[in-house]
């Protein structure tokens, strides 16, 4: 009964088998092992490590928004609220990297059941309303309480994770973009394959379920409440460690970070990538990190073009990246089956 | 095959003494002003199709809802096999072994046939919590298993070739089908089902009675909101005719026909 259309894929979904899996999975590994050494200069390895959190949060908010369907505005609140509550525990109470790491993805993920456990009434628009108010109250917050997070003027000096010593190996330091790039990209990977793994079990089933028609999940025993609370409380607890890594990787924290443009940005990752599919915003949030990049030699023109390029997809191709992957294979079918017939 | 889909919720039921497997005492509910159940009490037994019948806005399908769960009760008692299900949501009644479908059809349109019969199971899945994140034998087992009963359903409700297409691109009567075995992959032991024949064909409409036919025999209770009289007739063991809101007669199919105030009711004074 929601009262907004969920861009729908063509074709059935995806349901590939576990051996091309594994062979992507393999093929992802080598190229995040290659791709620091294709770029040398820091200035695009800071690109990739910013891509490979872009990647965290888009993977997490298509999880609340293309599966449970949940119009969740306010993912820039999590990725806020896991940088400030990671960076505040180590450079307040002096607690080690790894577990303000770990309370950084739990204080998030608390903050999305607890959104969503509030809103649990609102669907569609009135959703996504109530989660835009939460992403600006959380900017606000961070924002005025000063004695806290430093408020505009920001916290400085926070320290890259730190260095692994493993036995019979140099020790790795998290100092150059290469190793950063390497241990945020491992963990965004990692969030993938378990995010994929969910949506291809019966929870999955679940969650469209859920996001297609609410009144006949419920009639099928699933507890809609319940399951959209898990959505987000996953979603946004993958943003949490996107802004833990965040906060140690650029090394300052300023409010402006999470202000609530950023989750339209991940949202467009998500839509031009294809919501409802993993692969998608993976593409999404890659392509829309280097697009802007790219178009720098424009000057202030590369905003339009930026925007025009979004609003064409949104138009023309609502199933983003992977519906126009989607329509480029079955042309190339077609085109093979009649080469092979005469 | 028609007993392995009552088989689950058999199992585990509690027979009531009187051989009652529903009752609801002055269940009332009203929206605003309107009455749409007044004071309905009703004894559902074990086994057999128990038609609810009358006029347009007799409060049919109010009733319905009420039993599901949809809609909660102004008033009155609900008890399904001696558990009080008033107040209960309607995703926990389904786990008491009540299933559903909808006269304004309510597929997951946009999701292949076999994905709305596969959400069926949700209730039924037996897979340890960590097997959701890395798959393993009993994942790959459930799997298997779900998928296996899906095919038979679809089978059951003749859909099997279609598990593929898209929900929606099914035509009416097809997707009728579609949405009882959907209700059917839960198990149910009462089956309440609102107006299926509507929108159907002569050639559809006995294929229908036909599967719930064969359900019955199977030992389901199917609770039937129609419109159609002879439909009703042909399939129905007992009858409730409810006229705005209210009961006005409860009986045989034969003795509803035969009732003054029923024949009023439908024909007009």
């Amino acid at each position: 009964m929601s009262s907004w259309e969920h861009p729908r894929l063509v074709g059935p979904l995806d349901r590939s088998s576990g051996t091309s899996r594994r062979c992507w999975l393999l093929a992802t590994m080598v190229s995040i092992a290659l791709l620091p050494l294709a770029f040398q200069d820091s200035y695009w390895r800071a690109n990739l490590v910013v891509c490979a959190l872009n990647v965290m949060l888009a993977i997490g908010l298509d999880f609340i928004l293309g599966y449970a369907g949940q119009l969740n505005l306010g993912h820039s609140a999590f990725y806020g609220i896991g940088a400030y509550a990671s960076t505040l525990l180590i450079m307040k109470l002096g607690v080690p990297f790894w577990i303000a790491f770990l309370c950084g993805i739990v204080v998030a993920g608390a903050a999305g059941m607890a959104l969503s456990m509030f809103a649990v009434r609102l669907r569609g628009h009135y959703l996504a309303i109530a989660s835009l108010g939460f992403a600006v109250i959380v900017h606000q917050v961070l924002v005025n309480w000063i004695n806290l997070t430093q408020g505009p003027l920001g916290i400085y000096g926070i320290k890259p994770p730190p260095e692994i010593t493993l036995p019979g190996l140099p020790v790795i330091s998290f100092g150059n973009s290469a190793n950063m790039f390497y241990l945020i990209a491992g963990f965004a990977l990692a969030f993938y394959v378990l995010l994929d793994q969910l949506v291809r079990s019966p929870i999955g089933e679940t969650l469209t379920a859920i996001r297609e028609d609410e009144v006949s999940a419920a009639s099928l025993g699933i507890n809609c409440m319940a399951w959209k609370v898990f959505a987000f409380g996953t979603g946004s607890a993958v943003a949490g460690a996107a802004g833990a890594f965040y906060a140690s990787f650029v090394g300052t924290l300023v409010p402006d970070s999470f202000i609530i443009t950023e989750s339209f940005t991940i949202l467009a990752m998500v839509i031009v990538g294809g919501m409802g599919t993993l692969i998608g915003p993976v593409w999404g949030a890659i392509l829309l990190t280097v697009l802007p990049e790219v178009l720098r030699g424009f000057g202030d023109l590369r905003l339009v073009l930026y925007g025009a390029a979004l609003t064409l997809v949104v138009l023309f191709m609502p199933g983003g990246i992977v519906q126009a992957a989607q329509i480029v294979r079955a042309h190339l079918d077609r085109l093979r089956s009649r080469l092979k017939s005469g | 095959m028609t007993t392995s889909f009552t088989a689950a919720g058999q199992a585990q039921g509690r027979r009531n003494p009187d051989g009652v497997l529903f009752r609801s005492e002055s269940l009332s509910k009203s929206f605003g002003g309107v009455h749409a159940v007044r004071d309905i009490s009703l004894n559902i037994p074990h086994g057999g199709v128990f038609a609810i019948i009358g006029p347009n806005g007799a409060g049919k399908s109010t009733l319905l809802n009420l039993m599901s769960g949809l809609y909660q009760p102004n008033s009155g008692t609900m008890n399904l096999d001696g558990v009080d299900i008033v107040g209960l949501p309607a995703h926990r009644r389904v786990r008491l072994g009540l299933a559903r479908t909808f006269q304004k059809i309510r597929l997951f349109k946009h999701l292949p046939v076999l994905d709305n019969v596969l959400a069926g199971f949700h209730i039924h899945h037996d897979i340890p919590a960590w097997q959701y994140v890395a798959h393993g034998t009993a994942f790959r087992h459930d799997y298997a298993r779900c998928r296996d009963e899906a095919s038979k359903l679809l089978t059951f409700v003749g859909l099997d070739g279609r598990a593929k297409a898209r929900a929606g691109s099914l035509p009416y009567g097809e997707q009728r089908m579609l949405e009882l075995a959907r209700a059917l992959a839960t198990s149910p032991r009462l089956l309440l089902v609102d107006e299926p024949a509507a929108g159907l064909n002569a050639a559809e409409v006995e294929k229908l009675l036909d599967r719930i036919t064969q359900l019955r025999a199977g030992g389901m209770t199917i609770v039937i909101v129609e419109h159609n009289m002879d439909l009703v007739m042909k399939i129905a063991d007992r009858v409730l005719v409810m006229d705005y809101g209210q009961y006005l007669f409860e009986g045989t199919p034969a003795e509803a026909q035969l009732n003054p105030s029923v024949i009023l009711a439908y024909l007009g004074a």
